[in-house]
């Protein structure tokens, strides 16, 4: 599933996968199961995820993100305007962040 | 091992009469919130599906196969019978979808003996069932003496190891690659396998170090 | 061949460092590297032929380069040989010629396993400095040792890596003293693949 460049370049601890918080390990599954799915091709999530990460990540699983949002939006499977008034609902306290 | 939390504040308490101020999510952590809620939404994705692959990921990939493999050969001593014979059928019956262990030989410790695996030569390393070696293992200092020097290679990873004890060095100079099967600590009786594996380390099963002990794994 | 890559017993290179928590990759055109070899590997070029062109690098640019940068230096060096690429080709990042089709998957040639050792046969290894690919390395040469396991049959990598012929020997884990190899007076033992090749029966 996920390309062997992209998995060996993922953060680990002594060999094996590390999420320094849940978010992020959410953030890992959904880029597996769209991709999956075939909401988006691999190489244009790998892209995007190295163009981050090589101009000088400090945070990997931000990137991560980033680079899916910027594939999932390229895609059409989101819009601009629905993710940043939900990204506000949350910030605002105004939804469960429990599903 | 890391454990699989869902998104929730275990501090979160809905009734703002007891005056509880819950913190907001940092920025990238509502991005994330955000993004899996709207796929749900969408119905491209679903939280179970998500947590599966997390689960798959950190549970079978890299040194978690070979550390599922010496759990049971632990608590299984047929199984660990068909590990020595035939390294690659015994690790596929754990992990039948898994990247061929063709040509793995497992190098069994014993209360004499204490292996440690190395590549004089370039790096080569058992990695259908450990991964991608750490950086250590493919340098200079570790490649030139832990065949010539290994008790005092030992010594810098913490292990000393008594007189007692013989060190076995093997240098995977062929097709074959080598893993260490890793004696079982003590205290452990009664365990169960997913305890077990929680201990085995991929440093202890290339063999500079032993497996975690019990008191400080167990919470 | 006797290059600077076969390290055991070699002195100088300091204390292991172990940096904690590291990355799979430090940078991402390592992973990238790492790519390119895993699909070019067995196209154009075979494991042995890979090895041996790392171990062809000039001594000091061996030490001072990274490890991918070593991967990275082989595939240059390799991809150019077999014609897949030319080097101003490399240097100015643009296609100008088409590659040449891959190699032709190799024939599916491996005969049973016939070993001249047993386990527990003392064997001696030969003095053999070829100066082209071999998987002896200089530490066992001219060694006691017996038997331990009995492997393969595996391709002789001093052959296939010149790709002059495929033989396939039976490989021996045959174990030598510390005291044999480094003078040392402890119990301690060294382990080392073997091709049946390499070994003499111990007379």
């Amino acid at each position: 599933m996920i390309d062997r460049e992209v998995a060996d370049s993922l953060p680990r601890k002594n060999g094996e996968l590390v999420f320094e918080a849940p978010w992020e390990g959410r953030a890992f599954g959904m880029a597996v199961v769209t991709h999956a799915k075939g909401v988006y091709q691999w190489g244009d999530f790998r892209d995007r995820l190295v163009e981050r990460v090589s101009e000088g990540s400090t945070h990997y699983y931000r990137d991560w993100l980033n680079a899916l949002e910027a594939v999932l939006l390229a895609r059409g499977a989101i819009e601009p305007d629905e993710l940043e008034a939900r990204v506000k609902e949350y910030k605002e306290l105004r939804r469960d962040p429990v599903f | 091992m890391s454990e699989h939390t869902h998104h929730h504040h275990d501090d979160h308490d809905h009734d703002h009469d007891h005056g509880h101020h819950p913190e907001p999510p940092s920025d990238v952590e509502a991005r994330a919130l955000a993004l899996e809620s709207l796929l749900r939404e969408k119905g491209l994705i679903s939280g179970e599906e998500i947590d599966r692959i997390v689960s798959a990921y950190e549970h079978d990939i890299g040194p978690m196969i070979g550390a599922r493999v010496v759990a049971r050969a632990w608590t299984d001593a047929d199984y660990r019978q068909r590990l020595l014979a035939d390294p690659a059928a015994a690790v596929a019956e754990l992990h039948p979808s898994g990247p061929s262990a063709t040509n793995l030989a497992v190098v069994a410790n014993t209360p004499e003996v204490h292996n440690l695996v190395v590549c004089t030569l370039c790096s080569c390393y058992p990695w259908a069932v450990l991964g991608l070696p750490p950086s250590w293992y493919k340098s200079p200092p570790y490649r030139s003496r832990a065949v010539s020097e290994p008790r005092e290679v030992l010594k810098e990873f913490g292990l000393e190891l008594p007189s007692s004890v013989r060190v076995n060095v093997w240098d995977s100079s062929s097709d074959l690659r080598y893993m260490v099967l890793p004696e079982r600590p003590a205290g452990t009786e009664g365990w169960s396998e997913e305890e077990l594996v929680a201990l085995v380390t991929r440093d202890s099963m290339i063999g500079v170090a032993r497996p975690q002990a019990p008191a400080g794994a167990r919470s | 061949m006797n290059g600077v890559h076969d390290m055991g017993g070699m002195h100088g290179f300091g204390p292991v460092h172990v940096e904690p928590n590291e990355p799979a990759f430090h940078a991402p055109w390592e992973g990238r590297v790492l790519a390119l070899q895993a699909r070019t590997r067995g196209r154009w070029y075979h494991l042995d032929e890979f090895r041996n062109a790392i171990e062809r690098m000039p001594a000091a640019r061996y030490l001072d380069a990274s490890y991918y940068e070593r991967w990275l230096t082989a595939l240059e060096t390799l991809l150019v040989e077999k014609g897949v690429v030319t080097r101003e080709e490399l240097a100015t990042g643009r296609a100008a010629t088409p590659p040449p089709q891959p190699s032709p998957r190799p024939p599916d040639d491996r005969p049973p396993l016939r070993p001249r050792f047993r386990t527990g046969d003392r064997v001696v290894t030969r003095n053999a400095h070829p100066q082209g690919h071999t998987r002896m390395p200089r530490y066992v040469r001219g060694r006691h040792g017996v038997v331990r396991t009995i492997n393969g049959p595996f391709l002789l990598p001093d052959t296939n890596a010149h790709r002059h012929s495929r033989d396939w020997e039976p490989v021996y884990a045959v174990e030598f003293s510390a005291r044999e190899l480094w003078g040392r007076d402890d119990d301690d033992a060294m382990c080392v693949d073997l091709w049946e090749c390499y070994l003499e029966a111990e007379l």
